[in-house]
């Protein structure tokens, strides 16, 4: 099972984005030292250094991070017999508030949505309340899915998800929703182990309009500069699907079948799946609009076909009513086509294939496929973990093991190989090393290793990413005063995050001191994947972690000594590699 | 329940007095739910913490939306003058009373049972639809939702060229609010305005949940209230029934005392600057939405900020003891311009 099994909940509606840009630009962070770049200047000018930029794309200084559905409800659901909007849940909010984090501020493809719930229907109604178990993680950015809204990122979409083990992260209250009592039967079922949320994101607007002007920039300038709190959030168009989570698929990346786009296609790379005598394609992600209107582009009826060893064997079509706008709102995307057996046979075992009227391949498959479970990494300096590495064949386990091929995109490191075990996973070291950034590109394969691939294409690779934080011992080090604590620490997030003076002004000591407690408990490592952790960028060193936390103990009269291991001192002075 | 002496309707000036009387009961229940939000020990109470917070942000946009409209026909909005800022203990604008007709008072109270059934009853609809035990209903003078279908009916009659917002006099949703706010411009957009503002404080005369699927105000303070969770149930002919508890600890409270405005804050220093960093905030606030909802709405980014810093002279006031007391005082929300 996956989401494009049955059952399933469709949602739609929008979301806000709210990230701090001014850690984007190398002139206002360093990534290496994962800190602001201040300098000798203070706090104040720094801020207004940042605000002087917003006339030059630096369209959000006082963001807050946080992405939040509005005006998103369920519109509709799936409990096998195709769509159906009278159920109960039907109509009721999907509530999500995330925070907005690009592991790599400088890059576009690592963005994550740290979260605690997300919930469909409230307390006492129809209701799927779903506890985080792992972060929404942003892969498949199709940088191509507006052929007439290109403003900043408005061209972008992006295909999320996570999931969410039972029965751990779920309650499912039904009163009455006969999709909610499926998806509790069907979590019942050996093979199910919770559910997984996907969803698509895509025309971005910014500065609440269409078609954004220089003198928005100023305006926003402005008003910053005249004091008072100014975010400039963005929205988006969002569109999702809840459905079963299967055993041995990924939380937070898709590991359906992947109908890649060819050379050339107007439409992006879709997702599908063969089972209960239907095939769902997901175009979630695929079928451009034409611009800020919605309007989807029209490339005709689409046939879907079976490239089996004996000739193609049709499966369907799919008319252009079928992904128009109406019906992308309705399923989100998602197509069903009914099969026969002999269908269904030939769509098991061969590869699928999506034509234009003309017999073009606009979307071939990728038979191979491989993602990492845990896509997104964080590391501290020298420090080392393991990521699994889960490949299949057309979307099922391989029938035999399969090669990985780990590039790094812009790197000066040889490409590693690795081979999957029976089971078509294989767990791979991989060590913090120096701080930074680094990306690895996933190829999978049999017979001869493929070249290396030039770059990242993230509508058609798979990849992992890794930000590893300096470890800053002498920090650590420092003397637990508010002198070190605000130097050291808290001045680099007042600098960056002039939204904290909503929550807590960090210069003020006297603030501070008030709320040690809490300052405490949400920079705490265990904290980490939390909606609250501190710093919201979870760029918070282990060195100054530890001075902030000896200076708590101490405003609160319980020490309790941290300290680093002469292992991890000795590790800051460059003795580890990155990579694997 | 609340109600007022039915209001003339039948010239613009008549709706744009209506319409700021609108804007000053909508911020007159502001303070009096935040109290009850200050007073809450930290971490205690999520439930009702969330269900409140989420009932101020609404009255925040209904007030926006009131403006808007008072703006669409050619008001101004007024908020940061001492004769519109309400006092507590005190009447409500308009000096809405009970169905005795006596001016209702309305105080500042920490979170408790009496602090809900207050909110209860500046929330409660004509008709509440009774569940295991309903509330009774004594129908005289007008209540506030028939006083917006009134308003609503009378906006209908104005002649298109009244509607004519300035530039800039319109709170949209963004930056923030989103989905919340929207633009007045027409009889239509008033009325959905209004709309919305009734449907999320009182529900609907056949549900008790608002247009978006959500507990109207009167619901979720009675859920507090009661300690139980409002569910479905399909056996009621209502739909709904009182469920399981919801989690409400009313010993988690700071001992916060009522009415700050009452107490003698002379020889306490420590508690008098305290009440005046809130009292300076809350000016502020007031000052700051003043100005972005009557041509400058961009300082709602300076509101917003005003805000938060009410919030946390709020969080400090409550926790200063009053001198030779182990009670402390909350924000009085006063309006007092000499401290800005």
């Amino acid at each position: 099972m996956s989401v494009l099994d049955t059952p399933r909940v469709y949602f739609r509606g929008q979301m806000t984005w709210d990230p701090i840009v001014t850690n984007n630009y190398q002139a206002f962070y360093n990534l290496a030292t994962s800190k602001p770049v201040l300098g000798t200047g203070t706090v104040a000018d720094y801020r207004e250094k940042a605000r002087q930029s917003v006339t030059r794309g630096n369209w959000n200084p006082h963001g807050t991070h946080r992405s939040t559905f509005f005006e998103t409800t369920v519109c509709g659901v799936d409990c096998g017999g195709g769509l159906r909007t009278d159920d109960a849940l039907v109509g009721v909010p999907v509530s999500f508030t995330g925070m907005l984090v690009d592991l790599n501020p400088y890059g576009a493809t690592t963005s994550q949505l740290f979260f605690d719930h997300v919930s469909c229907g409230i307390q006492g109604g129809s209701r799927l309340l779903a506890r985080r178990a792992t972060s929404m993680v942003a892969r498949r950015l199709n940088f191509a899915r507006n052929t007439g809204y290109t403003v900043i990122a408005g061209v972008a979409s992006v295909v999320w998800q996570t999931s969410f083990p039972f029965p751990d992260s779920l309650s499912i209250d039904p009163h009455g929703s006969d999709v909610l009592e499926a998806l509790a039967r069907a979590l019942a079922d050996d093979d199910t182990v919770g559910l997984t949320l996907r969803m698509n994101t895509y025309r971005t607007a910014y500065f609440g309009t269409d078609a954004p002007t220089a003198q928005d920039s100023a305006e926003l300038a402005a008003q910053i500069a005249q004091g008072g709190f100014h975010p400039n959030p963005a929205r988006s168009m969002v569109v999702g699907v809840i459905g079963p989570w299967r055993r041995g698929e990924p939380p937070s990346v898709p590991a359906d079948r992947v109908l890649a786009a060819t050379e050339n296609s107007p439409i992006s790379t879709a997702f599908a799946k063969v089972g209960g005598g239907r095939l769902t394609v997901d175009l979630g992600n695929s079928v451009p609009e034409t611009g800020f209107d919605l309007t989807k582009l029209d490339v005709g009826p689409l046939q879907v076909v079976a490239t089996a060893a004996g000739g193609d064997v049709a499966l369907g079509t799919i008319p252009y009513s079928a992904y128009d706008a109406s019906a992308y709102a309705a399923t989100s995307g998602l197509v069903d086509l009914d099969l026969d057996d002999a269908q269904a046979a030939a769509a098991l075992d061969a590869d699928v294939e999506i034509r234009d009227g003309q017999g073009v391949a606009l979307l071939s498959e990728q038979p191979l496929t491989v993602v990492a479970d845990t896509p997104n990494l964080y590391l501290e300096e020298g420090e080392s973990t393991t990521v699994a590495l889960r490949t299949f064949e057309r979307g099922r386990t391989p029938s035999s093991p399969v090669s990985v091929t780990m590039a790094e995109i812009g790197g000066p490191l040889p490409p590693v190989q690795v081979v999957t075990g029976a089971d078509g996973t294989v767990a791979v070291p991989v060590q913090g090393g120096r701080s930074g950034s680094w990306a690895w590109v996933l190829v999978p394969w049999r017979g001869e290793p493929p070249p290396p691939p030039a770059g990242l294409v993230p509508t058609l690779n798979e990849y992992l990413v890794l930000r590893t934080t300096p470890l800053d011992a002498h920090i650590a080090r420092m003397e637990p005063t508010w002198a070190n604590v605000y130097e050291q620490v808290l001045r680099d997030w007042e600098a960056l995050a002039p939204c904290m003076d909503n929550w807590l002004r960090l210069g003020d000591e006297d603030q501070v001191v008030r709320h040690a407690s809490l300052v405490r408990q949400l920079t705490s490592r265990d904290r980490f994947e939390d909606f609250r952790y501190m710093p919201v960028t979870r760029e918070l060193t282990k060195g100054q972690r530890t001075l902030l936390h000896r200076w708590c103990d101490a405003v609160l009269g319980a020490p309790t000594p941290e300290s680093l291991t002469a292992a991890e001192v000795a590790s800051e002075q460059g003795a580890f590699g990155r990579g694997f | 329940m609340i109600r007022l002496a039915p209001q003339p309707m039948d010239t613009v000036d008549d709706m744009r007095h209506a319409l700021q009387k609108a804007i000053e009961l909508e911020l007159s229940t502001l303070p009096p739910y935040l109290y009850a939000v200050f007073s809450i020990e930290e971490g205690a109470n999520e439930a009702a913490r969330s269900r409140i917070g989420a009932i101020v942000l609404e009255e925040m946009t209904h007030m926006a939306l009131a403006c808007n409209i008072l703006n669409a026909i050619g008001g101004r909005p007024v908020l940061a003058q001492a004769s519109v800022v309400p006092a507590y203990p005190g009447p409500l604008p308009y000096d809405i009373g009970g169905d005795d007709g006596e001016p209702f008072l309305v105080s500042l109270l920490p979170f408790s049972k009496k602090a809900m059934a207050q909110a209860i009853h500046i929330e409660e609809p004509e008709d509440p639809i009774k569940f295991s035990a309903g509330l009774e209903l004594a129908p005289t003078f007008q209540t506030i939702g028939e006083f917006y279908a009134a308003l609503d009916k009378a906006l209908g009659t104005l002649p298109p060229e009244v509607w004519a917002a300035p530039a800039g006099s319109q709170v949209t949703d963004h930056p923030f609010f989103a989905g919340d706010l929207f633009p007045v411009v027409d009889y239509a957009s008033a009325s959905t305005a209004i709309s919305r503002i009734v449907s999320e404080g009182e529900g609907t005369t056949k549900s008790p949940l608002d247009f978006e699927g959500d507990l109207a105000h009167y619901y979720r303070f009675e859920e507090i209230r009661r300690d139980r969770v409002l569910q479905k149930d399909a056996g009621k002919p209502e739909g709904f029934s009182w469920g399981p508890p919801l989690g409400v600890d009313w010993d988690g409270v700071l001992p916060v005392i009522k009415d700050p405005a009452e107490h003698d804050f002379a020889g306490d220093p420590a508690a008098q600057a305290a009440q005046d960093e809130c009292d300076r905030a809350f000016t502020v606030l007031l000052q700051e939405l003043e100005r972005a909802v009557t041509g400058e709405p961009g300082r709602m980014g300076n509101a917003v900020r005003a805000m938060f810093d009410l919030r946390m002279a709020a969080r400090v006031a409550v926790r200063t003891p009053l001198k030779g007391s182990k009670k402390s005082a909350g924000p009085a929300f006063r309006f007092r311009p000499e401290l800005v």
